[in-house]
């Protein structure tokens, strides 16, 4: 194969043609993707679908043969382009036939097909008989629906007010402090404590499915023995009669592998244990975890430190491959998205942040960027000590870099030097410890620490370099020294890197335990299984990411009398009967006791002494121990950025790992709603792929969609290539946490990366190949659904390319956005340009409603906006939503009410990226209500757009007019009716729909029901701030404002009248009640200018 | 060949036609009657219950509040059905032995629900809210009917759309003061029964029904008679001056100092309540998220 010229390397000017004709074609196409789509369930374990014959018959389509398109010509057409242009997937700025026939269609091929199981002749035979019935079903009464009264109803509940309870949700990056919105002590809803000193409300996707993790019905429900049911007092038994025979040995072949131990009590219990077990070993192991960091930190400065970033301090902030705004995978999350969105919002001031991002895996973070690099894994580490070097903070390195990347470096250097105490330099999590080391030297060098950069304890109790733990054990393992392996909150057999072979290491282990709360690939193996209590329904304990203690409480008896890690440590100690509520207890028992108290608390009596009982009740009720965030250490940094070990070679192919942002790393892998919401960048659902750059499929002769195969160290996956616009060429990036074993929803989904993740560099390994099958693998993704058929009559810029979001996105003025010089010289900007200016109210046949009181509107700010996907999972736990499933979202059947449109813009190799939320906007002339045949939709004195489901009768014209795609059909019977566990997490406030009928975002119109009664019982107008919408609450850089727009003393009416604030679309006089505030990028002059950046 | 019809068969071919419309007249009819009848809407029937528990025997022969069980009633939007520990409260004491009371013990000895039958069953997608109503002036009889007259429980209101639209239409007609929520024999004012109420000035934010007083019995001071087309708007402007002085002649529940309003029709004190209690107007209340959510 022909290498083509110029696409070896880096970035292209948007000018850049690159490769001959005789270059093979790259791109499949989304609209063949779409065609190829028989039940996709993947087969075997690693989740190949082998390319069948064509099917035919009912209700199959057959597969066409595709016409791709090269990396020319895709080149060819953009070199044409003058200006910004936007696009959203490949197949749209290519031009292709598929898209344009995807797009003419209402839906995404097959949408309006009858592709069920069912056949459509028996689909027919069925209607038939039930035609006759028709009739009468019409006016069949309804079903006698009992009344199952309390027997004894517990004293403060009030049956349909909701109840709010402070807890933590415990994660290994620090615990998300979480609001709990319990109905009949059922939790219903989560969301972050706004009270929270540290965290201050949002969450995150991650935190939102905790709730759907409660309820899965496929948590396991029994303690088993070797697949038996057993009861847990038969475990005890066993496990007691184990610790007598191993006391006089000091627990000699006793092993504990568990995940990162997050709660203080547990290791309170852990060191009480071990003093009278002293050869027994506790080993944390979790696949994510903080080697790297701990590391350095041990190198530097002799211990285990956390790092805390400052962002309100800090001017300038370079990112070495930190995805700190893509979740809560990255410690600290919601504070650094805050702190950064804070200084991004442009009120009041004119000064922002800047971001400079270096990444070898494309994620939110590097595409929020004003200057982005893309670089290989292997080249971070000599990036970071070159940084390190023109900053004055250590030896430059040897390594000589190209053009592009030495201007890039200068230009970050400069403006680190030049904003040295106001900027920070953050390393990423999966970066090699040197690039720590080097974060550590330029931030100490340039007197960042104290300000934007702190140092703590660690957050977790129990710090440790895991992999070199998990190593060790093993090979005790191996050796035949483990006699019991009690396996607290992990799943191994899955979740450890290949080379280790952990499966057949536990074969060598006498008698395994294994506590969780799946019977998961590890629970199957394993001599015992303990069902885990999820950690709603237990007590423990947990810090945030500064330090601040949480307690965890229980907000419902454990559904399955689930048991957790902390009664299993407790047997070991003197007295093994103490209950989980008691440890925790008495860990925190010196510190409650201590501070005021009312003085009639005094003489009460209480079993933990007055002081105590006051402030438990109230650290129970607050969410968090007062005061017991971690003092900031005094630290200085020994030994300098250290020599970073030189970078891969220029053509060896590079495999970096990540977690999944939605299935972290495997255990949210049966959680619907992560499985279906559409992943950011990669617009993944139901999936995981080989990602990599539109240069690398070519190089290797590839399309998107082929099935290619990953060798490392002998050891293979096979995958769905997928190309993903400004990945970093010559690098295959995986994603953990799928081609999971079991579970209904996880079960083959996607591919094992596990299988090929080496221990000695869990994060990135050279030396990989790459080969093609032959086959195809029919990647699940969203990007280029809900695109706009009409606009081909809209307008756009004549070259036949039918999407509005896409093409016309820069004459629609959908994203528009400035840079900071040019808002300073021209305020206006948003409003310039054909097109963009909104018609007056009277250009309309239909007379325009009044809003006599209140007028509900939103505002989502596209600065602050960094497309982390809580609002989407936020949206799901509120409002009800169905998962439809893999081969429905491939159809285009997603049924969010709110998502997340990436607009890429500029070259492929080096594009930017722009996030939009997007979701109803509740027009003031809505196109959907005007052509409801039935009255379904409709207007209400407040100015929502109201969906009546009742009313429906699913002509779905609704959809077909709304130029915004925000309506989702229920073609099938999406709600699960069945499930009993899943009842329970329902809203009880919101309908479920069934078949047949149009739903989309009400604004949450059942909070704003609730908040309009209460004030009207008070004889009150609503307060600006009272309502707020799920997506408004979840967000965690506050991006989405809800208000009364006519309130002009309101968040939401101020914003509006910024001069960034624009309407999407609002030229064709829909009045949209959503805005958007432009984006400004404070961009760097003169960076810009010598790297050709930003030049339109 | 002799016509296979006779001339007879027109008038036949015209019956059947005008018949076959009629039938199908007949039939929408039918179907729209039906689907507002007692078979479709369970109005008025009993339903089978564990036990035939009897309102009119604990409310009207033992005057029992209608809070005492459905404790919720003003603070959810659900009422409540008492737990099975309310009976005990007194059944634990009297009739211990009734055979008819047996669901009852035998729910409280083993801790099951008692299982009733609900009576006033709305579709799921429709969101009833009681406490806003009880606060704002709808009665327990307006819908409920005169539970204190049912020795078993009915439904007495077809609770369908239409009905509610009805009541939201023109909330006036169904308001009383909130004092009267829980008197099921009250009919509303008429001549032979007048109403005289009184209203203040609340200070926004405490409930508007704290600001309002009615009584039955004719206060002393000074009364102003209310008739239908009076301008009600004019009461409100009249008792801003609150130095009137009206001398209590012994009526010792009614706040002194008040300025009463004789209403004599229902019209007039719907308007009046409407005012007082800050109801919503009848756009706002139709509007379709109010139930559909």
């Amino acid at each position: 194969m022909k290498k083509s010229q110029g696409t070896g390397h880096r970035v292209q000017g948007a000018g850049a043609v690159a490769a001959g004709a005789e270059a093979p074609s790259i791109l499949g196409s989304d609209a063949a993707r779409l065609k190829s789509c028989p039940d996709t369930k993947p087969e075997s374990e690693i989740g190949v679908l082998t390319m069948a014959a064509p099917v035919s018959g009912d209700g199959l389509v057959q597969i066409e043969a595709k016409k791709p398109v090269t990396l020319a010509e895709v080149r060819a057409k953009l070199a044409h382009q003058k200006g910004k242009k936007f696009w959203r997937s490949v197949d749209e700025l290519a031009e292709t036939p598929e898209f344009a026939e995807m797009v003419a269609k209402e839906f995404p091929s097959q949408a309006s097909e009858w592709i069920d199981p069912v056949s459509r002749r028996s689909f027919l035979k069925v209607m038939g008989a039930s035609m006759a019935l028709a009739g009468l079903a019409g006016c069949t009464k309804q079903p006698d629906e009992p009344i199952m009264p309390y027997v004894s109803a517990p004293e403060d509940l009030i049956l349909g007010k909701p109840v709010y309870f402070a807890s933590a949700f415990p994660f290994a990056s620090g615990a998300v402090p979480v609001l709990v919105k319990s109905d009949s002590y059922r939790p219903i809803k989560v969301d972050g404590n706004p009270e929270h000193p540290y965290v201050k409300g949002g969450s995150d996707p991650l935190t939102q499915a905790t709730l759907l993790d409660l309820y899965d019905p496929d948590r396991s429900q029994h303690v088993l023995y070797r697949g038996d049911a057993r009861s847990w007092p038969a475990f005890l038994a066993a496990f007691r009669s184990m610790l007598a025979d191993k006391k006089p040995s000091g627990g000699q072949g006793l092993y504990f592998l568990s995940a990162t131990v997050t709660s203080p009590t547990l290791a309170a219990q852990w060191q009480q244990a071990q003093k009278n077990y002293p050869q027994a070993k506790f080993v944390q192991y979790e696949p994510v975890n903080r080697d790297s960091h701990y590391t350095a930190g041990k190198q530097a400065f002799g211990s285990f430190v956390d790092a805390q970033y400052r962002l309100d301090q800090a001017d300038v902030i370079v990112s070495l491959d930190a995805d700190f705004l893509g979740g809560a995978t990255f410690p600290g999350f919601h504070k650094l998205a805050r702190d950064y969105a804070q200084k991004r919002k442009l009120e009041g001031t004119q000064e922002m942040n800047r971001l400079y991002v270096v990444e070898s895996v494309a994620t939110t973070t590097g595409f929020k960027a004003e200057h982005r690099l893309a670089v290989k894994p292997s080249e971070v580490a000599a990036f970071a000590q070159a940084l390190a070097g023109a900053v004055g903070a250590g030896s430059a390195g040897g390594y000589s870099w190209p053009d592009h990347e030495t201007k890039f470096l200068q230009g970050v250097a400069a403006d680190l030097k030049a904003s040295a105490g106001k900027c920070v330099v953050i390393p990423g999590e999966f970066a090699a410890p040197e690039v720590h080391l080097a974060a550590l030297a330029i931030n100490q060098a340039l007197g960042n620490v104290g300000k934007a950069v702190v140092y703590t304890d660690p957050v977790n109790p129990m710090a440790s370099l895991q992999t070199a733990d998990l190593q060790a054990l093993v090979s005790d393992m191996n050796a035949g020294r483990v006699d019991w392996l009690v396996i607290l909150n992990s799943n191994p057999v899955y979740a450890t890197p290949a080379d280790l072979d952990f499966e057949s290491a536990l074969n060598k282990v006498g008698t395994v335990v294994h506590l969780g709360s799946h019977v998961d690939e590890t629970g199957e193996i394993a001599h015992w299984h303990i069902n885990n209590a999820h950690y709603l329904e237990m007590w423990s304990d947990a810090r945030a990411y500064d330090g601040t203690v949480s307690i965890v409480q229980p907000m419902i008896d454990p559904m399955y009398g689930g048991h957790s890690a902390h009664e299993i440590v407790q047997s070991l100690l003197d007295e093994p009967d103490v209950s989980a509520y008691d440890a925790v207890r008495g860990t925190w028992k010196d510190q409650l006791s201590k501070g005021d108290f009312p003085p009639h608390q005094a003489n009460s009596g209480l079993a933990g002494g007055p002081g105590f009982e006051f402030n438990w009740r109230k650290a129970l009720h607050d969410g968090w121990i007062d005061g017991t965030a971690y003092t900031l250490k005094t630290l200085t940094a020994k030994g300098g950025a250290g020599a970073a070990s030189a970078p891969g070679g220029g053509d060896a192919i590079e495999v970096a790992f990540r977690p999944d942002s939605n299935v972290y790393d495997g255990r949210y892998a049966n959680v619907g709603w992560m499985q279906e919401i559409p992943r950011p960048v990669t617009n993944l659902s139901w999936d995981n792929a080989a990602q990599m750059s539109y240069a690398t499929l070519e190089k290797f002769g590839l399309a998107e969609n082929d099935a290619v195969e990953i060798t490392v160290g002998g050891k293979k996956i096979i995958a769905g290539a997928l190309a993903i616009p400004g990945q970093a060429e010559g690098v295959v990036v995986v994603t953990l946490g799928q081609g999971r074993r079991s579970g209904r929803v996880a079960g083959g989904v996607g591919y094992n990366a596990y299988l090929i993740q080496q221990s000695a560099a869990p994060w990135a390994q050279t030396g990989a190949s790459l080969g093609k099958t032959g086959d195809i693998y029919d990647i699940c993704v969203t990007k280029s659904h809900h695109i706009d058929q009409r606009s081909v009559k809209a307008g756009g810029d004549g070259s036949g390319t039918h999407s509005i979001e896409g093409n016309e996105s820069l004459d629609r003025g959908i994203i528009r956005y400035a840079t900071l010089e040019e808002f300073k010289s021209n305020p206006e900007f948003a409003h310039e340009g054909e097109g963009r200016d909104v018609p007056e109210p009277d250009e309309t046949m239909f007379p325009a409603y009044r809003y006599d009181k209140n007028a509900w509107g939103m505002s989502i700010d596209l600065n602050s906006c960094v497309g982390c996907n809580a609002c989407v999972a936020a949206c799901y736990a509120e409002n009800n939503i169905p998962v439809v499933g893999r081969q429905q979202v491939k159809i285009g059947r997603l049924m969010q009410w709110i998502r997340i449109d990436t607009y890429f813009e500029g070259d492929l190799a080096a594009p930017r990226a722009h996030f939009q939320p997007m979701t109803c906007h509740h027009c003031e002339n809505a196109p959907c209500e005007q052509v409801c045949p039935v009255g379904a939709t409709v207007h209400s004195p407040e100015g929502l757009n109201l969906m009546i489901y009742n009313r429906c009768v699913g002509t779905r014209y609704c959809s077909n007019n709304c130029p915004y795609k925000v309506r989702r059909f229920n073609f099938l019977l999406y709600s699960d009716y069945e499930t009993e566990s899943l009842k329970l997490m329902r809203n009880p406030d919101v309908s479920v729909r069934s078949r047949g009928v149009m739903e989309k975002c009400s604004y949450c119109s059942q909070r704003i029901q609730e908040v309009k009664i209460a004030a009207d019982k008070e004889n009150r107008d609503i307060r600006d701030g009272e309502i707020r919408t799920a997506c408004q609450q979840s967000c965690p850089t506050d991006a989405i404002i809800f208000g009364n727009i006519n309130d002009k003393d309101s968040r939401v009416a101020k914003i509006k009248t910024q001069e960034r604030t624009y309407g999407v679309l609002a030229d064709i006089n829909t009045r949209p009640r959503t805005t958007y505030v432009a984006g400004v990028l404070n961009i760097n002059e003169e960076l810009a200018r010598d790297l050709g950046e930003y030049s339109s | 060949m002799a016509q296979i019809f006779d001339r007879s068969s027109n008038a036949l071919a015209r019956m059947s036609l005008i018949l076959t419309g009629l039938i199908v007249i007949a039939l929408g009819l039918t179907a729209d009657e039906l689907q507002r009848s007692p078979w479709v809407t369970r109005q008025g029937q009993r339903a089978d219950q564990p036990v035939p528990f009897s309102h009119k025997h604990h409310v009207e022969g033992l005057g029992l509040q209608c809070q005492y069980c459905h404790t919720s009633v003003e603070k959810s939007s659900y009422a409540g059905i008492p737990p099975t520990k309310t009976c005990m409260n007194c059944h634990a004491q009297i009739w211990t032995d009734a055979q008819l009371l047996e669901p009852v013990r035998h729910s409280w000895a083993t801790g099951e629900s008692i299982a009733w039958t609900r009576v006033h069953d709305l579709p799921d997608y429709v969101f009833f809210n009681h406490e806003i109503h009880v606060n704002k002036g709808i009665g327990c009889s307006s819908c409920h009917g005169r539970v204190d007259e049912m020795p078993i429980m009915y439904m007495q209101n077809t609770l369908q759309m239409e009905w509610c639209l009805n009541c939201h239409r023109n909330p006036g007609k169904n308001l009383r003061p909130t004092s009267e929520i829980y008197n099921m024999a009250w009919t509303g004012a008429s001549e032979l029964k007048p109403v005289w109420c009184a209203a203040e000035d609340v200070a926004a934010g405490s409930p508007t029904a704290g600001g309002v007083t009615c009584t039955e019995t004719a206060p002393g001071g000074e009364v102003q008679m209310a008739a239908v087309s009076a301008p009600v708007t004019g009461v409100h402007a009249q008792l801003a001056g609150t130095g009137i002085g009206s001398e209590d002649t012994g009526v010792m529940h009614l706040p002194a100092g008040l300025h009463y309003t004789k209403f004599t029709s229902q019209a007039a004190l719907g308007l009046f309540l409407v005012q007082h209690y800050d109801i919503r107007n009848p756009r706002e209340l139709t509007s379709c998220e109010v139930c559909h959510r």
